[in-house]
């Protein structure tokens, strides 16, 4: 379908052009919206008739979608010859997903702040820049451009939080763009250690990882040691977690959508494919660290919940509970738990946006977040009241719901490397529901709340229901038809399992 | 034909001297002083169009030439191009913010005297010519500092700088004559091979030469304001007037780079053992200072130039390292530091021309003051720090990759402390570069908007324009430095 035609680099100049655009406005700031959603809906498109061109190709290493070892949609351009770096993308299993997330999630969330009046030339210029760079991240096959996108996500981040945020957004944005650029650095040096230790003169990932299989176990370890720090202070892994909370509580709901939606998710996409497709007797010596530090983010993330106050902050805590779930999965290496842990983050991507887009109504109608004084919400915003019941129960692992396929995956895959030490994860399911229950038994039902003035609390309005409606209907969907994402995820992790570990 | 060939290698310094001395004739000939900036333009226009043409297009080339002072090649095309661009964006910018100013015939005629010893220096090929390059620029920039000697702070500046550039050039010198009292030269290219010659022959000649090196490097250091001897750049660099603060941390700084790098690779490696744990010891302190010290600045120009005090250090990480990968990344990080310095300065230079002052809290609000100015500081501000897809990354890329490079086999491992300090250092330093974003971007300041004037608005425009362009096509420089410096290391008789 796309023979010959560079779709990938169209998608991602995309909402670049649209940026332009929107900065080329003026004086009709008020239009920036409608340029964004235009931008943000074609990408959006164009990335659906990727997925269509990719599922319905008869065989999928013909030329029709530019195939080549393992990727589709392949494009490649020599960039800086004298040093080996590419622009180079393509798309397997494992980014598809992610890759039409990320146009969903912008989409989506360029429609939630259709009322921003707050410089929105700016706010919306911004958020396509943002695509930009995650997309970037989830197509690169070339190291140096993959970091050069993976930097870019943080300036438009460290913007969305800083001027549009909470009240102590300042403190929030510099320790999220601190703390997340540090961890970068170390990738940076890890990726340098690679390209000249495999001495190839490329930058390109599949040129090195065919080099860095052979590296020594010592020099395996320690690039491995630095790429997962980096990765997973993105994630976020106990205990780098600590600039998650602030910088959700902070940030404007459009940007925590796209915080917890999709720069989490960049994180994990890291870990999978590149640190242990490259170094994979690196990551054989860390299973033992990394399935504690999952195991440790589910739980505590989850406990900390019990604790929070805040309804953001919650979500922000159980952000950390669901992502440890990824990492435990990718930390067993076997087939089914990677492939269950790039589901998760699929699942996680659209459970999570609900989640903070409710978060973001109940904070706009109600003008609080802190659970004690909500309470009887659903006497007046019925909808809010069931879009936030569903949105819980599919976090909670709800079956029928997108994440149970998921988790239960990463819970067996644990369960076959490691027996009964599953029992340790298995406790934090209990946690998860009991605090996703109470909060909403404390702010959503109940005797109606006589701290706040409840009488000019009105429901969603369209621009919030729409998004988020449709993000139920695919939690629904792909909860009863997890398969239809499985099986796109399988070959890919099925490859590279069996050239890395032969089969583990 | 004889006279003629040996002059060649001294064109460019023919053509800036005598634009220098038709400055003050056109003073008295024109009312209207942007005169005077559009001609002093032409020769720096002239030569940069000229080496870049030569040096990344690859569409002529100049002739060698037999001399043994001085010598046109890629290395001196490359530092040529940071002087001409730098001094490109200070003239430019310079007829608004001194306006109101007496002499200024004499202010371009400086400049572009200081620019004539930076290309000396650059084209050096012996230690006295070397020399001669530094007193030059020198003697040039201790006036254009004081150039408002009306104003305390300038001609505080003036006398400071003064009396450390002589001290300074007093310790170069003494080096210099040890130097010669060993090896018997004053050609850099037959320093390493004499000098081998005589500790071969004499005992004790191995000491007289570390002391030389020390003495060498306190001198260049000063030049350079590697910590211990960056005193003096924070006061100078505040008090000179702001265009002529971007060409001190954007060109001066480098001209000491162009002469550590000369004498350092070419001259003395041959007792590299003996100083590279030292300056590895003091790029990191160097950047590790700067960097802290940034951070407590109240005044734009005081964290700028400890900002430039940090990029000092990880230029010098290209010493202790001593490769081809090393030598290409610290002078591509020299040429886009000139960019991102001087664009720097050139946005304080363009507040200043409006009435707006240096401190910190004047940056407050900036984006809806002045859009452009506070954008393009954004810009430079991410690049100093590295962030893609800016120039400062890809330069910093090259630069501190070449350090992890060095350490692997067969390389002593230290040098990968070198590139963690180097990241370690940006990291610390997007604290106080972001500060003055969110302060841009995300603080209320004054309401009453401003435009600044529109050449300082061009200079700043070709910062950033080149800030972006060096950040993602920037293979043709890249290709022409490896080239240059694979030349440079397959003609010495390298020890190491």
């Amino acid at each position: 379908m796309f023979e010959n035609i560079p779709i990938l680099t169209i998608i991602i100049m995309l909402p670049l052009l649209g940026t332009v655009v929107t900065l080329l406005l003026g004086k009709h700031e008020r239009h920036a919206r409608v340029v964004a959603l235009a931008f943000s809906l074609a990408t959006f498109l164009l990335s659906l008739l990727v997925v269509y061109a990719f599922v319905t190709a008869p065989d999928p290493a013909s030329a029709e979608n530019n195939y080549h070892n393992g990727y589709q949609f392949y494009e490649s351009y020599s960039w800086v010859d004298s040093l080996g770096i590419s622009f180079t993308v393509g798309l397997d299993g494992i980014s598809l997903p992610l890759f039409v997330l990320t146009t969903l999630l912008c989409l989506l969330s360029v429609l939630f702040s259709w009322d921003t009046t707050l410089r929105p030339k700016e706010y919306f210029g911004l958020m396509q820049i943002l695509e930009v760079g995650v997309l970037g991240v989830f197509v690169s096959l070339d190291y140096f451009m993959f970091y050069v996108f993976w930097e870019v996500v943080l300036i438009p981040m460290y913007f969305l939080i800083g001027v549009w945020g909470g009240p102590n957004k300042d403190y929030a944005a510099i320790k999220f763009f601190i703390y997340t650029h540090v961890a970068s650095l170390a990738i940076l040096v890890a990726i340098m250690a690679m390209y000249f230790e495999a001495g190839v003169r490329s930058f390109g990932m599949e040129e090195i990882a065919q080099e860095s299989i052979g590296f020594s176990r010592g020099m395996q370890l320690a690039i491995f040691a630095a790429m997962f720090f980096g990765f997973g202070v993105k994630l976020p892994m106990v205990p780098f977690h600590t600039w998650l909370p602030d910088a959700h509580v902070e940030a404007p709901t459009a940007g925590s959508v796209l915080l917890a939606g999709l720069l989490l998710k960049m994180g994990g996409y890291g870990i999978i494919r590149v640190a242990i497709t490259s170094l994979p007797s690196g990551a054989d010596d860390m299973v033992f660290p990394m399935a504690a530090i999952g195991t440790a983010s589910i739980l505590y993330g989850a406990i900390v919940c019990l604790a929070q106050k805040d309804l953001k902050k919650m979500v922000a805590y159980s952000s950390i509970s669901h992502m440890g779930f990824v990492l435990l999965g990718f930390a067993t290496l076997s087939e089914i738990g990677v492939v269950a842990g790039v589901f998760q983050m699929f699942a996680h991507g659209l459970v999570t946006a609900v989640l903070f887009m409710m978060c973001g109504v109940v904070q706009h109608k109600c003008g609080t977040r802190i659970i004690q004084n909500l309470g009887g919400l659903a006497k007046k915003m019925p909808i809010a009241a069931a879009f936030m019941t569903v949105g819980f129960l599919a976090s909670l692992g709800l079956p029928s719901m997108v994440s149970f396929p998921s988790e239960f995956m990463v819970l067996y895959a644990t369960f076959s490397a490691w027996s009964l030490w599953v029992l340790v994860p298995i406790i934090a399911v209990v946690i998860t529901a009991a605090y996703y229950l109470w909060a909403l038994q404390r702010s959503m039902f109940g005797p109606m709340t006589t701290k706040i003035d409840m009488s000019h609390v009105r429901d969603v309005d369209w621009f919030e229901a729409v998004p988020v409606g449709l993000l139920i209907a695919l939690i629904a969907f792909f909860g009863v038809f997890p398969g239809l994402i499985f099986s796109r995820i399988d070959p890919a992790v099925q490859t590279l399992i069996l050239r890395l570990f032969g089969g583990g | 034909m004889a006279a003629w060939e040996s002059l060649q290698p001294f064109l460019p310094q023919l053509l800036l001297v005598l634009f220098a001395l038709l400055m003050p004739a056109l003073d008295y000939m024109f009312k209207d002083k942007r005169v005077l900036a559009a001609v002093a333009l032409a020769p720096l226009l002239g030569i940069s169009a000229a080496v870049a043409l030569w040096t990344l297009a690859g569409v002529w080339e100049p002739p060698t030439s037999s001399i043994q002072l001085l010598s046109i090649d890629v290395f001196s095309g490359m530092f040529m191009l940071v002087f001409m661009s730098v001094g490109i964006i200070v003239v430019l910018s310079s007829p608004e913010f001194i306006s109101k100013d007496k002499n200024q015939g004499e202010y371009y005629a400086l400049i572009l005297l200081a620019i004539t010893g930076m290309t000396i220096v650059a084209e050096a090929e012996d230690l006295i010519a070397l020399f001669v390059g530094l007193e030059i620029a020198g003697i040039s920039s201790f006036a254009l500092s004081g150039f408002r000697k009306g104003e305390k702070r300038s001609s505080e500046a003036a006398t400071k700088y003064f009396i450390v550039g002589g001290f300074s050039s007093a310790l170069t010198l003494f080096a210099i004559s040890l130097f010669y009292g060993i090896a018997g030269t004053t050609s850099i290219s037959e320093l390493g091979p004499n000098m081998e010659d005589m500790f071969s022959r004499m005992d004790g000649a191995e000491s007289v030469a570390l002391l030389a090196t020390v003495l060498l490097f306190a001198g260049l250091g000063f030049k350079i304001a590697a910590v211990p001897f960056h005193m003096w750049a924070p006061d100078v660099y505040e008090g000179a007037p702001t265009p002529i603060s971007g060409l001190l941390a954007a060109a001066s700084k480098k001209m000491g780079f162009a002469a550590l790098f000369k004498v350092f690779l070419l001259g003395i490696i041959v007792v590299k053992a003996d100083w590279e744990v030292a300056i590895a010891a003091i790029a990191i302190i160097t950047m590790t200072v700067g960097n802290l010290i940034a951070v407590s600045q109240t005044n734009i120009k005081r964290m700028l130039a400890y900002s430039s005090i940090a990029q000092a250090g990880y230029i010098l990480i290209v010493l202790p390292v001593g490769t081809q990968y090393a030598v290409a990344g610290g002078i591509f990080h020299i040429l886009t530091h000139a960019f991102m310095k001087s664009g720097a300065f050139m946005v304080v230079a363009g507040m200043g021309a409006a009435a707006v002052g240096e401190k910190l809290d004047d940056f407050k609000g900036l984006s809806r003051r002045s859009p452009f100015l506070a954008f393009a500081m954004a810009l430079l501000l991410l690049s100093l720090a590295g962030i893609p897809p800016l120039a400062g990354f890809s330069s910093k890329f090259v630069l501190f990759s070449s350090a992890v490079y060095g350490s692997l086999d067969p390389g002593p491992s230290w040098l990968v402390w070198l590139a963690i300090a180097g990241v370690l250092n940006s990291a610390l330093s997007l604290y106080y570069y972001a500060r003055v974003i969110k302060f841009m971007y995300m603080d209320k300041g004054p309401a009453e908007k401003f435009r600044p004037p529109p050449m300082i608005t061009a200079a700043v425009a070709i910062a950033v324009i080149m800030t972006v362009i060096l950040g993602v096509g920037f293979e043709p420089v890249v290709d022409a430095l490896l080239e240059m410096a694979g030349d440079l290391f397959r003609a010495l008789p390298l020890g190491t």
